[in-house]
C-alpha cells in the first residue's frame, strides 16, 4: 500500500512533466528535448532557493519560470536563427547542464530538514496533505490548460502545430507561438522537476537523463488507452499515462528487474508504440484517398 | 487595391541552380477587380502570388495593396488583409481541429487574439448560417474534425474561411484543379457567388482557359516570368479559347524571335 502510494505521488509529479511533452510534441509537432535540461534546472533553482533560505512556494514558482526562459531559449533558437528543432533542444540540453551545477554549486543538493511545499498545514497528517496537495496542483494545471487551449490564443498555438502555413496565411505570427508554446512546455517541466526534488528531498545533477524519453513512453501509453482525439480527453489521457508508466516500473523493479536496466526498458516501450502506430498509419496511407499531386 | 511594380524573383541565385521566376511583373488591380491568370507550367503565375501574400521576398519591386507598402511585412501580416486558398485541399485547414475551431480562427483574422474562450455561441449560429450556403450540410457538424473531411468539402471551407472576414484581397491558386469534375463546379460556382455578393478584388489561378474568359473581369497571361498580354472589355467579351491559344503561341514565337537575336 505504502509503494502504490509513493508510486501514484510520483505519477501525479512526473504527470506535470508529460504534460509539457504533449505540449510540444503533441500540440505544437516540436520534437523539443530541451526537457531533459530543464527538469534538473527546475530543481537546481527550487533546491538551491530553499537551502538558501527562501519560502519553498516561491523557489517552485521562480524554478517554474527558470524553465519558461529555458524554453524561450530553444524555441529562439529556432525562430530567429532557423536552426533545427532537434538541435535547438539538444543545445538548450546541453547548455543548462553547466547552467545546472552553477545553479546548484554541486551536483547534488540534500534537502533534508528544509522547509518544503509538502510541510502539512492545518494539522493534517502528511501522507494525507502530500496526496492531496498533488491532487490538487495536478488539477489546477489540467484545468488550466483545457481553458487556455480553448482560448483564441489556445487555438492559433494548436493550429500552429497542426497546419503552420494555414495558420500563417490567417494573419498569427507563428514564431510567437512556438515561443508561447515552448515556454509553458518547459515551465511545466521544471515546476515539474521543483516538486521532484522537495517530493524526494535532494536535487541531482544527473535526474534529468531519460526525461524526454519517460515522458513519450508516458504519453504514448495514455493516449493509446484513453485517448479519442479531444483535447480534455487527451490531458487526462496523459495524467493517467504517466502513472501508468510509474506504475509499471515500480512493479518490474519488484519482480526484480535491475533498476540499471530501467532505461532500456523505457526506451523499448517507446521504439515498440511508435513502431506499432507507423506500421498502422502506413495501412491507412494506402486506403486513404489521394486527393491532390500538389505540384 | 493591389499594386505590383517591376518585381523580379530569383530562386537560389548565383548557383547552377538559378531561376529567373519573375521577370519585372507590373500589375494593378482596382477595387472590385476579378482577374483570372493564365499561362504555362512554370510561367510564374504562383510565384507571383507568393510574392503578393509574402510566402517569399522579391529581389526587386514593390507590393501595395490598398494604399499600403506591404514589400517588407512579412508574411503573417500580410495574412491580415489577404484571403488566400491554395491547390492542395489540406493547405488551407487544420485536420487536426474541428470546423468550428478552423472557422473561428479565421474569424479572427487581423484582430489582436486574446486568452478569452474563442468560440462564442453566438459565433456558432453565424457559422451555421454560412456553412448552410456551401449546401455541404456541414452545419449539423460544428465539431467534426476537418481532416475527416473530403477534399472538396474542405476545399469550400477553405472557401469559406477565406472569405469569412472580408478579405481586401483574394487569391485562388488553381483551388479547384484538384477537385473531380463535380466537386469542382460546385466550389467554382461557390466562389463567383462569394466574389460577388461581397465585391472581393480577386486574383485567380486557371489552367481551365475557358473559365478564365468565363468568369471575372479581366484575364492576364504570363510567360517565362512576365505578363505578356492583358485581355479586358470588348477584347475579352469576344476573345474565344482559341484566341487565348493563338496569344499563347504569339508568346512562344515571341521567344523563339529573342532567341535568334541573341546567336546573331
Ligand atoms: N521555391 C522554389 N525554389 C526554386 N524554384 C522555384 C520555387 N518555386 C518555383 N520555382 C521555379 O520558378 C518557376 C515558376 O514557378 P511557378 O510555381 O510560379 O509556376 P506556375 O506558373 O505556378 O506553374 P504551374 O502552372 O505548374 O503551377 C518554375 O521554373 C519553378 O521551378
Ligand atoms: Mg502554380
Amino acid at each position: 500500500m505504502y509503494l502504490f502510494v509513493e508510486t501514484l505521488e510520483q505519477g501525479l509529479i512526473y504527470s506535470l512533466v508529460v504534460l509539457g511533452v504533449y505540449l510540444s510534441f503533441r500540440i505544437l509537432d516540436y520534437a523539443d528535448l530541451s526537457v531533459d535540461g530543464t527538469l534538473p534546472l527546475g530543481a537546481a533553482v527550487a533546491a538551491g532557493m530553499i537551502v538558501a533560505g527562501y519560502n519553498p512556494w516561491l523557489a517552485t514558482v521562480m524554478a517554474t519560470i527558470a524553465g519558461m526562459i529555458g524554453g524561450f531559449i530553444t524555441g529562439f533558437l529556432h525562430t530567429k536563427f532557423k536552426i533545427n528543432p532537434l538541435l535547438t533542444g539538444i543545445l538548450t540540453m546541453t547548455a543548462l547542464y553547466s547552467v545546472n551545477l552553477e545553479v546548484m554549486g554541486r551536483a547534488n543538493i540534500p534537502l533534508l530538514n528544509q522547509d518544503m511545499i509538502f510541510m502539512p498545514i492545518f494539522g493534517l497528517e502528511e501522507g494525507t496533505f502530500t496526496l492531496g496537495l498533488l491532487i490538487g496542483i495536478v488539477a489546477l494545471l489540467v484545468f488550466l490548460l483545457y481553458r487556455f487551449l480553448d482560448t483564441e490564443v489556445g487555438l492559433a498555438l494548436r493550429a500552429t502545430g497542426n497546419n503552420r502555413q494555414m495558420i500563417t496565411s490567417l494573419g498569427v505570427n507563428t514564431d510567437n507561438m512556438k515561443l508561447l508554446g515552448l515556454g509553458l512546455s518547459n515551465g511545466m517541466v521544471s515546476l515539474g522537476g521543483a516538486l521532484l526534488a522537495q517530493y524526494q528531498g535532494f536535487a541531482d545533477i544527473g535526474m534529468g537523463i531519460g526525461t524526454i524519453i519517460g515522458g513519450l513512453a508516458s504519453l504514448i501509453i495514455g493516449e493509446v488507452l484513453l485517448s479519442n482525439g479531444s483535447i480534455s480527453r487527451d490531458l487526462i489521457a496523459v495524467v493517467f499515462g504517466s502513472i501508468i508508466f510509474r506504475m509499471i516500473i515500480a512493479l518490474v523493479l519488484w519482480l526484480g528487474l535491475p533498476p540499471a536496466y530501467l532505461k532500456l526498458m523505457t526506451a523499448v516501450i517507446v521504439i515498440a508504440a511508435l513502431a506499432a502506430s507507423n506500421i498502422k498509419s502506413i495501412g491507412l496511407k494506402k486506403e486513404s484517398p489521394v486527393y491532390a499531386d500538389s505540384n | 487595391m493591389l499594386t505590383v511594380t517591376n518585381v523580379i524573383k530569383i530562386f537560389n541565385p548565383g548557383t547552377v541552380n538559378e531561376k529567373k521566376a519573375l521577370n519585372g511583373v507590373k500589375l494593378h488591380l482596382k477595387t472590385g477587380d476579378f482577374v483570372t491568370v493564365i499561362g504555362s507550367n512554370g510561367a510564374g503565375k504562383s510565384t507571383l502570388m507568393n510574392i503578393i501574400s509574402g510566402v517569399f521576398p522579391a529581389e526587386q519591386g514593390k507590393i501595395i495593396i490598398d494604399g499600403l507598402d506591404v514589400t517588407c511585412h512579412p508574411e503573417y501580416h500580410r495574412g491580415k488583409i489577404i484571403g488566400r486558398v491554395f491547390q492542395d485541399p489540406m493547405m488551407g485547414t487544420a485536420a487536426g481541429m474541428t470546423i468550428e475551431e478552423n472557422l473561428v480562427l479565421a474569424f479572427r483574422r487581423g484582430q489582436k487574439r486574446s486568452i478569452t474562450k474563442a468560440i462564442k455561441t453566438k459565433d456558432r449560429e453565424l457559422f451555421r448560417e454560412k456553412l448552410k450556403l456551401l449546401g455541404l450540410n456541414l452545419e449539423h457538424n460544428l465539431q467534426q474534425k476537418v481532416g475527416l473531411l473530403s477534399g472538396g468539402q474542405r476545399q469550400a471551407l477553405t472557401l469559406l474561411m477565406a472569405t469569412l472576414t472580408k478579405p481586401k484581397l483574394l487569391l485562388l491558386d488553381e483551388h479547384i484543379a484538384a477537385l473531380d469534375p463535380n466537386t469542382a463546379y460546385q466550389v467554382m460556382e461557390l466562389t463567383k457567388q462569394i466574389i460577388k455578393n461581397n465585391q472581393i478584388t480577386t486574383l485567380m489561378i486557371t489552367h481551365d482557359l475557358h473559365q478564365a474568359l468565363a468568369v471575372g473581369n479581366r484575364t492576364i497571361m504570363m510567360h517565362e516570368g512576365e505578363i505578356v498580354y492583358e485581355l479586358k472589355g470588348d477584347e475579352r467579351k469576344k476573345a474565344s479559347v482559341s484566341t487565348l491559344l493563338s496569344l499563347f503561341e504569339k508568346a512562344r514565337g515571341r521567344e523563339f524571335s529573342n532567341d535568334r537575336m541573341m546567336l546573331i
